[in-house]
């Protein structure tokens, strides 16, 4: 153990990474070595020096605003083909689905354009002008709205005659209780529904009802988050109420809301949703940026209170 | 490899002395959180974004805390930590969980901040300042004073010169041993592990600490 050593080592020493046989040794030179225990001391007066002094931290605004960004920008991400690829991507399946009567009814243009053809170049050179028809009758059983796509088109041998086979949407009813299976997946995708806010509305209070699922759970903080009807959000608020203590992330969902919701209403509701959490770190924090700088009267009283009647630990 | 224990602080909440104080227990560990990781991850790795999410969650104050440190600019440390967990998610089917998620995702944003770095000392910016998420500048000294102003103004004075001088200083760094330093410092990550991040040995992050301490203690005693 020589003092080039120690001086070697110092850092280590000081930032706790020596292994305990090193660091004995360590101290028993430093003890009777005058230089080496200076050094010692600088070193670790050097470690306090930084300490006394903050780093920048990261604020639950930039945090909130960081992880919005990335969930939009998830949106659109695609992820890279490994296993992957031999994965069923239902979301892709159902994107395919809904372009599917746009391309039937271009392939049956194709189809009734390219027959039209045939049958007029047929009549030009047909002997003793037998007509070749086209049997549209059959063709036009079903309603065109509900075309889904075309199984198979067979010409018929030595005529003009084409059959082509298609499938059919209709509309369908579903019944059950809010525990069936079926019920809950239609519920999910119904929560999603971008047309109909009160498809959404109607679907998101029977979810409630089943919030102890997790699936369940996710949609409605879905629903919180992006839902462009205040009525849905509040709804779903409701809906996570019971959560706001035992899930992290039904907490965060509120804390985003409560400073990001353009609806004062909804804003209100999250706040009171807060109050058996107020003394949790990223909440505390989100309320006093509340009790400072928020427009509303009544979400800046209500942080206040709320910060005022809960002792800071820290 | 086995499965990592080191801990990360939680980023948000934890300030002044706290923050920078190791001693004082405001390390949090989340080495139970990542039990959880290795099926989170299978479920990503099969598309499940709201899985993902969940993991994100679990590491992403730490991710946005380092660059922050790092950076010196809100910007900046979002756009980071946006194109990390994009990159993780775009290539999460090829995790081989020959490491811990935790170290894969610190090696893309360690890489990401470390040709941050590189770019930035190229162009030589003013360290002293920092731009916050509106594209203010905001100045490092009185950032120092954060919260603890007040009682003691003398002694807030000097800790704000001392933030002014460690700013300089930490700008004398190479970007590797800035980085290493952060790791070690700041972050509070054994030297083993911060090894493995950066991909080099143990022996090699210990010379860089040294380095770095070394540079650190020349500048800020020749300040004095």
């Amino acid at each position: 153990m020589t003092c080039d050593w120690i001086k070697e080592n110092v850092v280590l020493y000081v930032y706790d990474e020596l292994a305990d046989d090193a660091k004995y040794e360590f101290e028993q030179h430093t003890r009777h070595c005058m230089a080496c225990k200076q050094e010692v001391e600088s070193a670790m007066a050097f470690r306090e020096s930084l300490a006394e002094t903050a780093a920048p931290e990261v604020s639950p605004n930039l945090l909130v605003a960081s992880r919005l960004r990335l969930q939009e920008a998830l949106e659109e991400a695609q992820q890279s083909h490994g296993w992957g690829r031999f994965v069923f991507d239902l979301t892709a399946w159902m994107h395919q689905l809904k372009l599917a009567p746009a391309l039937t009814a271009a392939i049956l243009m194709i189809g009734f354009a390219g027959g039209s053809l045939t049958t007029w170049k047929l009549l030009q050179h047909a002997p003793g002008g037998s007509q070749a028809t086209v049997d549209k009758s059959k063709l036009l059983e079903g309603n065109l709205d509900n075309f889904a796509g075309v199984e198979s088109i067979t010409p018929e041998a030595n005529s003009n005659k084409v059959a082509i086979k298609y499938d059919t949407l209709y509309s369908q009813t579903a019944e059950g209780t809010a525990d069936d299976p079926r019920i809950q997946q239609l519920l999910l995708m119904a929560a999603r529904n971008q047309h109909n806010s009160g498809v959404r509305l109607d679907s998101i209070e029977m979810l409630t009802r089943k919030a102890e699922d997790n699936a369940v759970r996710e949609a409605l903080i879905y629903a919180l988050r992006y839902d462009k009807n205040p009525g849905v959000r509040l709804k779903a608020l409701d809906g996570l109420k019971s959560f706001v203590k035992d899930d992290v992330h039904v907490r965060d969902a509120v804390v985003e809301v409560l400073m990001h919701d353009g609806n004062a209403g909804v804003r209100a509701e999250a706040i009171s949703l807060l109050e058996p959490v107020r003394a949790d770190m990223s909440v505390r924090e989100a309320l006093q940026a509340l009790a400072q700088h928020d427009k509303d009267q009544f979400i800046r009283s209500q942080s206040r209170r709320y910060l005022e009647s809960t002792p800071n630990l820290y | 490899m086995p499965a990592e224990t080191a801990v990360i602080r939680t980023a948000v909440g934890v300030r002044g002395r706290r923050a920078n104080s190791q001693s004082t227990g405001a390390r949090v560990s989340q080495a139970q959180a990542r039990l959880n990781d290795s099926d989170l991850i299978r479920a990503s790795q099969r598309g499940d974004r709201a899985a993902f999410e969940t993991l994100v969650r679990q590491y992403d104050q730490a991710v946005l805390r380092l660059a922050l440190h790092l950076t010196d600019s809100e910007a900046d440390a979002q756009d980071i930590y946006q194109e990390a967990f994009l990159k993780a998610y775009r290539h999460i089917v090829n995790f081989r969980f020959e490491c811990s998620f935790y170290t894969w995702i610190y090696r893309i944003v360690t890489n990401l901040c470390l040709d941050h770095l590189r770019k930035r000392q190229t162009r030589r910016e003013d360290h002293h300042v920092m731009t916050d998420s509106s594209g203010q500048e905001v100045d490092l000294l009185e950032r120092v004073s954060d919260d603890r102003s007040g009682a003691n103004p003398e002694r807030d004075l000097m800790r704000r010169e001392l933030g002014a001088k460690i700013a300089h200083a930490l700008t004398r760094l190479t970007p590797r041993e800035r980085m290493v330093f952060e790791l070690k410092h700041y972050q509070g990550l054994r030297l083993r592990t911060i090894g493995e991040m950066l991909n080099t040995t143990e022996e090699t992050a210990k010379n860089t600490l040294f380095r770095a301490t070394q540079k650190l203690r020349g500048v800020l005693a020749s300040m004095r």
